[in-house]
């Protein structure tokens, strides 16, 4: 019996490899949409590397404009570019390149910035103009804006603090002596700038942390966002290949060959199914492998754990397989149900757009796809750190799928 | 002759209300070119299946090689070789990969199965093709590969199921000899085909199949002696046929006259000479004749003979 089943897997996987189109859906579709999405949408998850280009024209007579655009520039989220193609940038420049396509922000300090920041009587204005394309998304200009308002803020207090002081201290204590009143000021001074406000540092720092129990020692890069959710699309991609050939079998009488053979039934079947779960299993291994190789991703702490979410979601994508050939009668009915079902899947699953900006009931909708719950276990080991023990509730669940999918599957199977 | 390795007993298959096989009773005997002969529909390759252990029967009894099939059909299935009417190939494989893989199925291997695919190779004339996809193959060359794979485990009997359809007048000719060389072999072939000059040229004996059961089983020859010197079919107005069947009964070389569907149906003993006659007759009454049909003795005219349709209707 093993040496049969070993010969229908063997014939199986030389007519898959035979088969250049069924090699790309299988192996390079997943791993292109990896390469491209993850770039894409690289800038969402790393900031240093998808950093946002804003031009400055500082225009400032004074140091505070070119002091807010330091504090700026060293944001990783933000590049400043006062200069381009080496001359001084220039309204009417910033203005071209916007216009051109070139970049999508720019901001324009007057000329009086630092004069105005330093005056505390006098009821003086200024104005920083925000140049910005029209169609940058109000998601990216907005944060700038709010950051940069910050920033001038809190220039503008260190500013005048000291004419503040002076200012003060001229009306409720006029008769403390030069000497006196440098001595409180130099405190004021240093207690806001090296101590109680922090200088140029902030008093309140942002800083990132994961939730306890997480092992994140490095924020995930784009690939480890992004891998995952396209290994499980690419994944399920199998159901496409493996209902195809069963309905090829049928179609050519094969499978009528077969079962003249002297073998069981279940034999057959176990051999054709056989190798479509190796090819996912080498599927997963590519892609984990060479985003590991090739982008520098982690793969975690727990390779058991990957080992047993592997295997599981394999035989998941699998039963899916067996499931649909097992319903479907004609090519026209699989090429239909699969895509709908693949496509619907993915999406509800998690692969193209994650499960945390969507609502309620469609993350918990979601949940009845094995796609959320293959994610699920794969972020646990490869963003959140987690180990073996943490992803068996959701291995298991995979394979509760598994089990349903081959049961229903094999029961409506037929071989003509 | 020998002892019967087919037998065949009140076999009964049904889709739904439609009887596919309804009684039907046969023996093949060991070393036999056993014929199905039928048109489509008539419930050979149900039968065939049946025999094949594809099928389950609802009624009857079917022994092959001593084993009934009901119970021992796993010892059955590697003393069949099956060679189905589709092409039952993997077109992207090449022409080895598909014996050798057919051939593991069966348990052969390493040397032996290596043998065994050259020997099937060379016997279907497509040693030098062996390596090339079946999809570069053309149709003859497909259904010869078909039988071959039919072949690989050496089984004593060879179920061919319409072996020849969509095939060139050259493959035809090809796989006859190579049905023939199985048959000096010492091979025992069921053969289904609606080609009734396939199953004069190879079977040792045929039934001929329709509506689910046997209307006559024998040899080719004494199948073809059923219609005597031929039948001929003759049409005049319907005013004359009472007056005219009494006369053409008289006629030397006439056996027997019946009417058919408007028609008189006459057996002779000698067709031609029985037409001249017939002509004469017509022409002395005065009868105008519609139409005349010469059938000469064969399968196909005692397939008509026998249920009033073609074979290929």
């Amino acid at each position: 019996m093993l040496q049969q089943i070993l010969a229908l897997t063997w014939k199986d996987l030389k007519i898959f490899f035979k088969d250049p189109g069924a090699v790309v859906l299988i192996f390079l579709q997943p791993f292109m949409f990896i390469v491209v999405m993850s770039y894409a949408l690289g800038g969402l998850f790393e900031p240093e590397k998808g950093a946002i280009h804003i031009l400055a024209v500082n225009q400032d007579r004074g140091s505070q404009a070119a002091a807010i655009l330091q504090q700026l520039d060293a944001l990783d989220a933000f590049v400043v570019e006062t200069r381009w193609e080496g001359q001084p940038l220039t309204r009417e420049m910033a203005e071209r390149l916007i216009v051109e396509g070139k970049r999508n922000l720019a901001l324009i300090f007057p000329p009086d910035f630092s004069e105005v920041l330093g005056q505390i009587a006098e009821r003086h204005s200024t104005r920083i103009v925000f140049l910005a394309d029209p169609t940058a998304s109000a998601q990216v200009v907005e944060p700038i804006q709010g950051t940069l308002q910050g920033l001038i803020e809190r220039r503008v207090f260190i500013a005048r603090m000291p004419k503040g002081i002076d200012f003060l201290l001229d009306t409720l204590a006029p008769q403390m002596s030069r000497e006196q009143r440098e001595a409180f000021k130099a405190q004021a001074e240093q207690a806001s700038s090296g101590g109680l406000v922090g200088g140029d540092s902030p008093v309140v720092i942002v800083e990132r942390e994961a939730p306890t129990g997480m092992r994140v020692e490095k924020y995930p890069n784009t690939f480890q966002q992004n891998v995952p959710g396209y290994t499980i699309y690419g994944l399920f991609w199998i159901v496409s290949l493996l209902t195809s050939s069963v309905l090829r079998e049928r179609r050519e009488g094969t499978f009528r060959r077969l079962l003249a053979a002297p073998m069981r039934r279940a034999t057959i079947l176990a051999g054709k199914f056989l190798p479509y779960y190796l090819i996912n299993l080498v599927q997963l291994l590519i892609m984990l492998g060479a985003s590991s190789l090739l982008f520098k991703m982690s793969l975690g702490y727990s390779p058991l754990g990957l080992v047993v979410v592997s295997l599981a979601a394999a035989a998941a994508s699998t039963g899916l397989g067996v499931l649909i050939a097992g319903l479907a009668r004609t090519d026209s009915q699989v090429g239909g149900l699969t895509v709908l079902l693949l496509l619907t899947m993915s999406a509800l699953g998690g692969c193209f757009v994650p499960r945390f900006i969507m609502p309620d009931w469609l993350k918990t909708l979601g949940l009845i796809t094995p796609h959320a719950w293959a994610l699920d276990a794969y972020q646990d080991l490869l963003v959140r750190g987690y180990g073996l023990r943490e992803v068996l509730p959701k291995a298991g669940a995979l394979l509760i799928f598994a089990a349903a999918f081959f049961g229903i599957g094999i029961s409506r199977f037929r071989f003509d | 002759m020998s002892s019967p390795i087919i037998e065949v007993s009140e076999l009964v298959k049904k889709y739904g209300d439609r009887l596919a096989v309804n009684g039907v009773s046969f023996q093949v005997q060991e070393g036999e070119i056993f014929g199905l002969l039928g048109p489509n529909g008539a419930g050979k390759t149900t039968t065939l299946s049946i025999l094949s252990t594809l099928l389950q029967p609802d009624a009857g009894k079917v022994q092959i090689n001593g084993y009934d099939l009901a119970q021992d059909a796993e010892r059955i299935k590697p003393l069949i070789g099956l060679v189905p009417q589709e092409l039952a190939l993997y077109p992207t494989l090449s022409a080895w990969d598909n014996l050798a893989f057919f051939g593991r199925i069966y348990g052969l291997r390493g040397r032996r199965l290596r043998e065994q695919i050259d020997f099937v190779l060379e016997l279907v004339g497509l040693r030098d093709r062996a390596g090339d996809a079946v999809e570069t193959f053309s149709g003859g060359m497909k259904r010869r590969l078909n039988l071959a794979a039919g072949l690989i485990h050496q089984p004593r009997l060879l179920f061919l199921d319409e072996p020849t359809v969509g095939v060139d007048p050259q493959s035809r000719n090809f796989i006859f000899e190579h049905i023939e060389r199985l048959k000096a072999a010492g091979m025992t072939i069921l053969y289904t085909t609606h080609y009734m000059e396939e199953a004069e040229r190879l079977c040792d004996r045929v039934a001929i199949m329709d509506e689910g059961r046997i209307l006559a089983l024998d040899t080719p020859q004494k199948l073809i002696g059923l219609l005597g010197g031929g039948v001929i079919h003759l049409a005049i107005p319907s005013d004359f046929i009472s007056m005219l069947l009494p006369a053409i009964r008289a006629l030397p070389h006439v056996q027997a006259v019946s009417p058919l569907d408007g028609r008189i149906k006459i057996e002779t003993t000698e067709a031609r000479s029985a037409l001249l006659e017939l002509i004469q007759l017509c022409h002395t009454r005065d009868v105008p004749i519609l139409s005349l049909e010469i059938l000469e003795p064969s399968l196909e005219s005692v397939f008509l003979h026998l249920t009033g349709k073609h074979l290929r209707d």
